[in-house]
């Protein structure tokens, strides 16, 4: 079986007593999209400097493709390609000249093309003969996302990629990952924006103060986690707190609305006896199960809609 | 609030630099005292210097040189004055150019603040940090001048003290009027360099006994000069040097309000059609880099060393007897014009240090700024990223060596100077060392203390050119002179290059850069 993308065994940064990364064990497949989030200061951006060698792990190592992330960097780095969530480049250079240079350091181990690239340059709408200087953040951007997609990496570690992009970049930005991910590269997507995260992977992982608390698909997620119910009834509200399975319960005029976990059979059994005229169910979105993550260690408090209850 | 803001940071430097001045000044007036007690001692020293026209065109004119005052006027106030003058553009720049180009301003402007009420706080900040600088310099001077020996009246020696700081005061006006003209703060400090260039150019020729003598009143340096502290007091050389700051303040806040935040008055080239050369690997990237900072080290270099061989015939011309005696205290050895040569090349090994130098501070930058991590998560190693620029510093060192004799030999071959090709370049050479020593020890400070590079790096260079300085007269202890690396080379060509120095100093460098290197390539990568 071939080499994981991505595979970290007891990763842990520690910056004094605090542990910026918690022994992290994560293994990404060959071919997987993989989402990464976490609140700011999860660890996100210091696993992605560990797994790119830029700093060493207090413990633990990391691998790409087989290849230690320390010992062995410039031969990992062949296979990868990073956007970085703050693109700071030389300013005296053009957007053209930036792209130049990165495609010539990538070397010929890169599946750089020009017309690749040039496709590229028209589907983000960058002017590449304007000086980085006089870029926006945005335009700044798009030549490091650019600069990463016209190599046709393997591997691409996206760190925030998409900050500073408007919708309508963004969603060239996903074709473009649905396009990697179609050649069988395998993306590594460090994000805050759900629906990105949603809309392009297979798998997610959850980070929270260092440590790893979810990984898994989407499906999985759902699977374990509350399933949101708003039922509308015509006659008098009827209790559901003692409902097996049923938590979160709230009233709002003539709807309720509560979270069930498990079996929705002992609700259903309830809900006819109570005249109920409307019935709606939904999975919990990937916001609801990230806030559901974070808020937990906040006492679950203000998490409506996804409470994960006592 | 940007006036309290300029002022924290323009204070905090005046702090640092008053101090600087106020030793510098001491220690001179000091080593004077304790060398030169007899008058017969004192007579001679005027003798070498007082009528010489290559010092004085390099260090202004040397009147009185039997008083303390008259000898620490001449040996300090010109390193002074373009100390305070490379201060104020750096300031000025920095603190106006810079904090807009950093977008720091654009959230105070978007409140009630103004462009040109901006402009205008930010130079009272500025204002705040050169009476600082002009206060604590002034401090010591006058704690100084109660030493009996020295004797200097509370007074003149705040006029002293007046006269050091007055180029800070016109370039921190120059740089604040060169901030409002170009769009980056680089840029801005270069306009405001040219400016300086002018000057001491200016001053240079007025000074260097052709009979042009008048040319001084349009140097503004020429004008500090004129102000004749502790000598012959002439304060209405203040009314140009306040005429010229009001002047150049108001325009400055003037064109704040005819431009765009962030833009320049001049426009910026935001559109180029590419360049593709240099852009083929990190080393070649470097070059491409480096290349306008180092091009304006080099124009230096040709220039200072074009004139210092113009120069040195005539003024050497002028030693004799005692004066060969007086030299030979600062290192120099042989004839007359061997002997200000060498003189002369100290100055260029300090052009040639700091060019050094900023290849180290800007490969920390690139590091610190984030843009080496497009490169090193690519497949560049960090041996290969940091050995490419070392190997351009070490280039760029040996042409500066080499140009510097080849433009001083081209000086004095045109005054028929007598003096031997082979003699300049080999002098030209023997600055190479101390500068490899200074960066060694640069990437040695990049390695285990990134965020400390340029500070080591500008102490070590400020520290050397001080001891030199003030102790190349002699006196200072030999503990103290054996830490710095100008006092370490010989000064060719008066003397013949130490080549056995010049080998230890280049294996200082050398064992320094290889721990900085393999340090460097341990240690994680840190931002500013």
């Amino acid at each position: 079986m071939a080499a994981a993308a991505i595979r970290t065994e007891g990763l842990t940064k520690r910056y004094g007593d605090v542990a910026a990364l918690d022994h992290l064990d994560l293994e990404v497949a060959p071919g997987e999209v993989v989402g990464y989030l976490g609140p700011n200061g999860a660890g996100k951006t210091t696993t992605i400097r560990l797994l790119l060698g830029l700093i060493s792990p207090t413990e633990g190592r990391g691998e790409i493709f087989g290849l230690d992330c320390q010992r062995q960097p410039v031969e990992a780095h062949r296979r990868l390609a990073f956007v970085a969530g703050e693109a700071n480049l030389w300013p005296s250079l053009t957007g053209a000249e930036t792209l130049r240079l990165l495609g010539r350091v990538q070397g010929s181990w890169g599946r750089v093309d020009d017309a690749y690239r040039d496709e590229l340059v028209a589907r983000f709408d960058l002017d590449p003969a304007k000086k980085v200087r006089a870029y926006s953040k945005g335009n700044r951007q798009k030549v490091i996302l650019i600069a990463a997609l016209m190599t046709r990496a393997d591997l691409l570690v996206l760190d925030e990629p998409t900050s500073g992009l408007d919708p309508l970049m963004e969603q060239a930005f996903r074709g473009s990952v649905r396009e990697a991910r179609d050649r069988g590269q395998t993306v590594f997507l460090s994000s805050h924006i759900m629906s990105e995260v949603e809309a392009l992977c297979d798998r997610v992982a959850i980070l929270r103060q260092g440590k790893l608390v979810e990984l898994g698909t989407l499906a999985e997620m759902r699977h374990l986690a509350a399933l949101t119910v708003e039922a509308t009834f015509d006659g008098p509200l009827p209790d559901l707190s003692g409902v097996p399975g049923v938590s979160s319960v709230r009233a709002e005029g003539r709807v309720v609305r509560c979270q069930v976990r498990g079996s929705v059979a002992p609700l259903l059994k309830v809900l006819p006896a109570a005249d109920v005229t409307e019935l709606l169910s939904r999975e919990p979105s990937l916001e609801e199960l990230f806030l559901a993550q974070y808020g937990a260690g906040q006492d679950g408090a203000g998490q409506d809609g996804a409470g994960q209850g006592a | 609030m940007i006036a309290w803001l300029t002022a924290r940071r323009a204070v905090r430097s005046g702090v640092i630099w008053g101090y600087i001045f106020g030793v510098a000044i001491a220690s001179s007036a000091v080593s004077y005292t304790r060398l030169y007690k007899s008058t017969a001692q004192r007579d001679a020293l005027a003798a070498a210097y007082g009528t010489d026209k290559a010092t004085s065109a390099l260090f202004g004119p040397a009147p009185q040189l039997q008083t303390v005052g008259g000898f620490t006027v001449f040996k300090i106030s010109m390193t002074l004055m373009l100390l305070g003058a490379v201060w104020g553009l750096l300031t000025s720049t920095r603190l106006l150019r810079g904090e807009e180009e950093n977008g720091r301003w654009e959230l105070l402007l978007a409140g009630q603040t103004t462009r040109r009420g901006a402009v205008v706080q930010a130079l009272r900040g500025l204002g705040a940090g050169v009476v600082t600088l002009w206060a604590l310099t002034g401090l010591i001077t006058v704690l100084t001048g109660l030493d009996a020996s020295v004797d200097i009246a509370a007074g003149p020696a705040l006029y002293f003290a007046l006269a050091m700081v007055a180029t800070a005061v016109m370039f921190l006006a120059v740089g604040a009027l060169t901030s409002q003209l170009a769009a980056t703060r680089r840029q801005a400090a270069a306009y405001a360099a040219w400016v300086l260039g002018v000057s001491y150019a200016v001053r240079l020729v007025a000074d260097a006994g052709l009979g042009l003598h008048g040319l001084i009143w349009a140097s503004p340096l020429g004008w500090v000069e004129e102000l004749r502290p502790l000598t012959a007091p002439q304060p209405l050389a203040l009314v140009p040097i306040a005429a010229l700051t009001t002047v150049l303040a108001a325009a400055a806040v003037r064109l704040a309000g005819a431009r765009d935040v962030g833009a320049g008055i001049v426009p910026d080239r935001v559109s180029s059609r590419p360049h593709p050369r240099l852009l083929g690997g990190p080393t070649a990237l470097a070059v491409r880099l480096i290349r306008p900072a180092v091009t304006g080290w080099w124009v230096a270099i040709a220039i200072s060393g074009l004139l210092f061989g113009l120069i040195a015939r005539s003024a050497g011309g002028t030693i004799s007897g005692s004066s060969v005696q007086v030299l030979s205290k600062l290192g120099s050895r042989g004839n007359g014009t061997d002997a200000v040569l060498g003189v002369c090349f100290l100055v260029l090994a300090v052009l040639v240090a700091f060019a050094g130098a900023g290849q180290i501070t800007a490969a920390r930058s690139e590091e610190s700024a984030g843009r080496l991590d497009h490169l090193l998560t690519r497949p560049v190693s960090r041996s290969r990223w940091l050995g490419g620029r070392l190997l351009v510093t070490v280039v760029v060192l040996l042409a500066s060596g080499v140009m510097a004799g080849v433009f001083a030999w081209a000086g004095a071959a045109s005054q028929h100077a007598g003096v031997s090709f082979g003699s300049l370049a080999g002098a030209g050479m023997n600055l190479v060392p101390p500068a490899i020593t200074i960066a060694g020890i640069g990437v040695l400070a990049l390695g285990v203390w990134p965020r400390g590079t340029s500070i080591v790096l500008y102490a070590l260079l400020a520290w050397s050119l001080l001891v030199v300085v003030i102790g190349g007269i002699g006196a200072t202890s030999h503990w103290v002179l054996d830490t710095s690396v100008f006092h370490q080379m010989a000064s060719a060509p008066a003397v013949p290059p130490h080549w056995e120095a010049d080998g230890v100093m280049t294996a200082i460098g050398v064992v320094s850069a290889l721990i900085g290197g393999i340090a460097f390539k341990r240690r994680d990568l840190r931002g500013a």
